[in-house]
C-alpha cells in the first residue's frame, strides 16, 4: 500500500456532498418527500450536525464530510415523532446507518414506502478527539469503520459518491475484543467495572441509539423502581447490562452509543461481543435485508434448549 | 509586592493539606480523560488539559446520600446525614469558566431553601484557581462576560508564568489564610506571565440577547435549533452551572436509602407531571428551556448568567448543537 492510499482524499466528500445537494433539490422539488434528513456544517471548523431541511432553497447547507458522524436514523423514530410528523423523508445513510433502518424496518418502525433513502458511499468518519481539521488517516479515523464492511450501502434510492480501493486500516476494536475475551473473568469484570464507574447516567447513549425507541424505558421506572436511577455502582452496571440484552440482535454496529459517551466507555465493544455471540448460536447478524424478526424475539422448536439444565 | 510559587512547591503544598487531612480536589488523569478528583499526593495534579466534568461537583456530587432508613423489630429507623460531616477541602487548579460557577450556584442553593448539603461544602472548600494559557475552539467565556484570566469564585488565583512557576493572587479571606498558613512555600517576587488563551468568540450584548429571549417565547428559531436535539444529559452534566437535581428513594423494603442526584431539563420524562401531561412534550420546548433558563430567567431572578463559557456542552453534545453559535444567532437578531 502506497503512503498516499493511507490518507482518504478529502475530493471524495466533496463530490459527495455536490450529489446529496442535487438528490436532496430533485426531491424536494419534485414534492416526493417533505423534508430532507441530513448533515450540516457546524461552527467550529471540522465539525458538522444533523440538519432537516424542507426548503429546497436550503440543499446548499447540506454536506457530507468526514464530521457526518451521526446516525440519522434516530431522526425517523418514535423518540422523534415531531419529524416524522411531516411527511414522507428522505434520509441521508451511510452503510452502517443503513443497516439502522434495516433493523427499524424489520422492527415495524419504519415503512419502507415511507422512505426515500439517500445512500452515501463513504470512505469513514472522524473518530472522537482527534484533529478534525486533518484527512482521514490510521491517526484519524473512527474505530468503526477500520473495519466497515459497507462502504457503499446497497438498496438504496440513490447512491451518491464513489469510492475508489480504499486502504485497510488496523482494526484496533477487534484486536481490543480479543484482549478482552481473552481476559479471565475477574479481569474482565474489573475493566468494565471500572468504565462504568466513570458513567453519569446522562443516558446520551441512549438517546442516540435509533433502537432505543421505547417510550417508556424500564430504567426510567420509580413505582417500582427496576434498576437504581442514581449513578452508583449497582445502577450503573445494571443499565449497560439491561441495555446490552435489550439490543442484542439488534444492534447495527453503527456505534453512536460509544461516540456520544462523553466519559469514554468503550459500549461497542459490548455490543459486538453480543453481535458475535448471536452470530454463534443463532447464525444471526444485522445486515442490509429486511428480516421479520430477531432471534430472540421468536421462538422455534430446533432451538439450542441445552443450557436449560 | 507580589507572590509567586513554583510548581514543585505548589505540589508540596498538596501533599502537606492531603497529610493533615485536608480533602484536596484537582484535575487529574483519568484513563482517556482529565477529571477533577481527589489527589493522594502533589504528583497526581495534571494542569495540562481541561477537565471532562466541570468543578461543580465538589459542592454538588454526582449522587448524594442524604437519609438511610432500616426496618426494625418496631417500625422504621431513620437516619439523616450529617452534612456538618463533610471534610475541609481545597479545589485546586479551578479554571475560571470553573470557579467563576461557584458564586453561581450559591445564589440559588441559598435562595428560597438553604440546601444545607450544598452551603456546608461550599463554606467549606477553597478554591485555587488557574488562569488559562490555551483555549480550544469550544471555548467562549469572552462571550459570557468572563475572560482566561477572571478571578470570580476563586479565593485564590494563580496565573502561570512565562518561565515556569505561578504568581499568587489571594483575591478573599480564605486564599490570605491559605497564604499565611504556608508562608514558607511562597516567595515574594514577580515575573512574566505567559500569553493567556484567546478563545474566539469576542464579547457578546448579553442584554441584547435577553431583550430578545423576553420577547420570543414563541419563536421558530426553537424548531430550527432544537429538533435535533437527541434528549440527553450530556450538556447539563457536564456543566458547571446546570444544578438541577432529582431525589429518590433506593434500596429494599428492609433497608435503603435517600438519595440526591443529577438530572437534567433535556430529559423528555423531567417536567412529566404524574397526571401523564406533559408540559414541555419536544425537545425544542425543553431545549428553549435551556437558554431561556441560562440567560433570562436567571438573570431576571439573580442578576448573573447560568453560562461561564466553559465549551464543555458543546464538545460534548452528540447531535453537535453549539450554545456559542445559538448565542450569536441569537445576538445577530436583537431586539425587533
Amino acid at each position: 500500500m502506497t503512503n498516499s492510499a493511507q490518507t482518504i482524499d478529502p475530493a471524495l466528500y466533496a463530490a459527495a456532498t455536490d450529489a446529496v445537494r442535487a438528490e436532496a433539490k430533485k426531491v424536494l422539488e419534485s414534492g416526493a418527500v417533505s423534508a430532507v434528513v441530513g448533515w450540516q456544517a457546524g461552527r467550529r471548523p471540522g465539525t458538522a450536525m444533523p440538519a432537516i431541511v424542507t426548503d429546497p432553497a436550503r440543499v446548499n447547507d447540506l454536506i457530507f464530510s468526514p464530521a457526518c458522524v451521526n446516525n440519522l436514523a434516530l431522526y425517523l423514530t418514535k423518540a422523534k415523532k415531531e419529524i416524522r410528523a411531516k411527511g414522507r423523508i428522505a434520509i441521508v445513510a451511510k452503510g452502517c446507518d443503513l443497516k439502522a433502518l434495516v433493523g427499524l424496518m424489520g422492527e415495524n418502525q419504519l415503512r419502507r414506502d415511507d422512505l426515500h433513502v439517500i445512500g452515501v458511499a463513504c470512505a469513514g468518519v472522524h473518530g472522537a478527539n482527534v484533529d478534525r481539521t486533518l484527512p482521514l488517516s490510521e491517526a484519524t479515523i473512527a474505530r468503526k469503520c477500520r473495519e466497515c464492511a459497507v462502504h457503499t450501502p446497497e438498496g438504496a434510492d440513490a447512491i451518491v459518491g464513489t469510492l475508489p480501493e480504499l486502504h485497510r486500516f488496523t482494526p484496533t476494536e477487534s484486536e481490543e475484543l480479543a484482549r478482552l475475551e481473552a481476559m479471565a473473568p475477574a479481569e474482565r469484570w474489573k475493566f468494565w467495572k471500572e468504565h462504568f464507574s466513570h458513567c453519569i447516567r446522562c443516558y446520551a447513549c441512549r438517546q442516540v441509539c435509533p433502537f432505543c425507541y421505547c417510550e417508556q424505558c424500564m430504567c426510567d421506572r420509580n413505582r417500582p423502581q427496576a434498576v437504581e436511577t442514581t449513578p452508583r455502582p449497582a445502577g450503573n452496571m445494571a443499565w449497560h447490562i439491561v441495555r446490552a440484552m435489550h439490543l442484542a440482535g439488534r444492534c447495527a454496529g453503527c456505534a453512536e452509543c460509544e461516540r456520544a459517551c462523553p466519559m469514554d466507555i468503550p459500549l461497542n465493544l459490548l455490543n459486538r461481543k453480543m453481535a458475535k455471540e448471536l452470530k454463534e448460536l443463532y447464525g444471526f447478524e444485522a445486515g442490509l435485508e429486511v428480516k421479520d424478526k430477531g432471534p430472540l424475539a421468536e421462538y422455534r422448536e430446533d432451538d439450542d434448549q441445552s443450557f436449560i439444565k | 509586592m507580589p507572590i509567586t510559587i513554583t510548581e514543585q512547591n505548589l505540589r508540596l503544598l498538596i501533599d502537606t493539606l492531603v497529610k493533615a487531612g485536608t480533602r484536596v480536589v484537582g484535575p487529574k488523569a483519568a484513563g482517556t480523560m482529565t477529571l477533577y478528583e481527589p489527589l493522594s499526593a502533589g504528583e497526581e495534579l495534571n494542569l495540562g488539559g481541561l477537565p471532562r466534568r466541570s468543578a461543580k461537583e465538589t459542592f454538588f456530587p454526582l449522587c448524594e446520600t442524604i437519609l438511610t432508613y432500616e426496618r426494625e423489630k418496631e417500625g422504621v429507623r431513620v437516619t439523616d446525614v450529617d452534612p456538618g460531616s463533610v471534610p475541609e477541602t481545597l479545589l485546586i487548579g479551578a479554571r475560571p469558566c470553573d470557579a467563576a460557577a461557584a458564586p453561581v450556584l450559591d445564589a440559588v442553593f441559598s435562595w428560597d431553601y438553604k440546601d444545607e448539603f450544598f452551603l456546608e461544602r461550599r463554606r467549606k472548600t477553597t478554591i485555587i484557581g488557574l488562569a488559562c494559557t490555551r483555549a480550544d475552539d469550544a471555548c467562549f467565556c469572552t462571550a459570557v462576560g468572563l475572560s482566561p484570566a477572571d478571578t470570580r469564585g476563586s479565593d485564590l488565583f494563580l496565573t502561570p508564568l512565562k518561565d515556569g512557576g505561578y504568581r499568587c493572587d489571594a483575591i478573599t479571606g480564605k486564599g490570605e489564610a491559605l497564604l499565611a498558613a504556608h508562608a514558607a512555600l511562597f516567595a515574594d517576587g514577580d515575573g512574566t506571565p505567559a500569553p493567556l488563551a484567546e478563545p474566539s468568540p469576542g464579547a457578546m450584548d448579553l442584554d441584547k440577547i435577553r431583550g430578545w429571549l423576553d420577547t420570543h417565547f414563541e419563536d421558530p428559531l426553537w424548531e430550527e435549533i432544537a429538533e435535533r436535539c437527541a434528549g440527553c444529559g450530556a450538556c447539563a452534566f457536564l456543566c458547571p452551572a446546570c444544578h438541577c437535581f432529582d431525589i429518590v428513594d433506593e434500596g429494599g423494603e428492609a433497608k435503603g436509602a435517600r438519595r440526591k442526584s443529577w438530572d437534567a431539563c433535556g430529559f423528555g420524562k423531567f417536567t412529566n407531571h404524574a397526571s401523564g401531561h406533559n408540559p414541555r412534550d419536544v425537545q425544542p420546548q425543553r431545549y428553549r428551556n435551556r437558554i431561556m433558563h441560562k440567560f433570562k430567567y436567571y438573570v431576571d431572578k439573580f442578576d448573573q448568567r447560568l453560562c461561564t463559557g466553559c465549551g464543555r456542552c458543546i464538545r460534548a453534545c452528540p447531535v453537535g448543537i453549539d450554545i456559542a453559535a445559538v448565542l450569536e444567532e441569537i445576538n445577530s437578531k436583537g431586539v425587533e
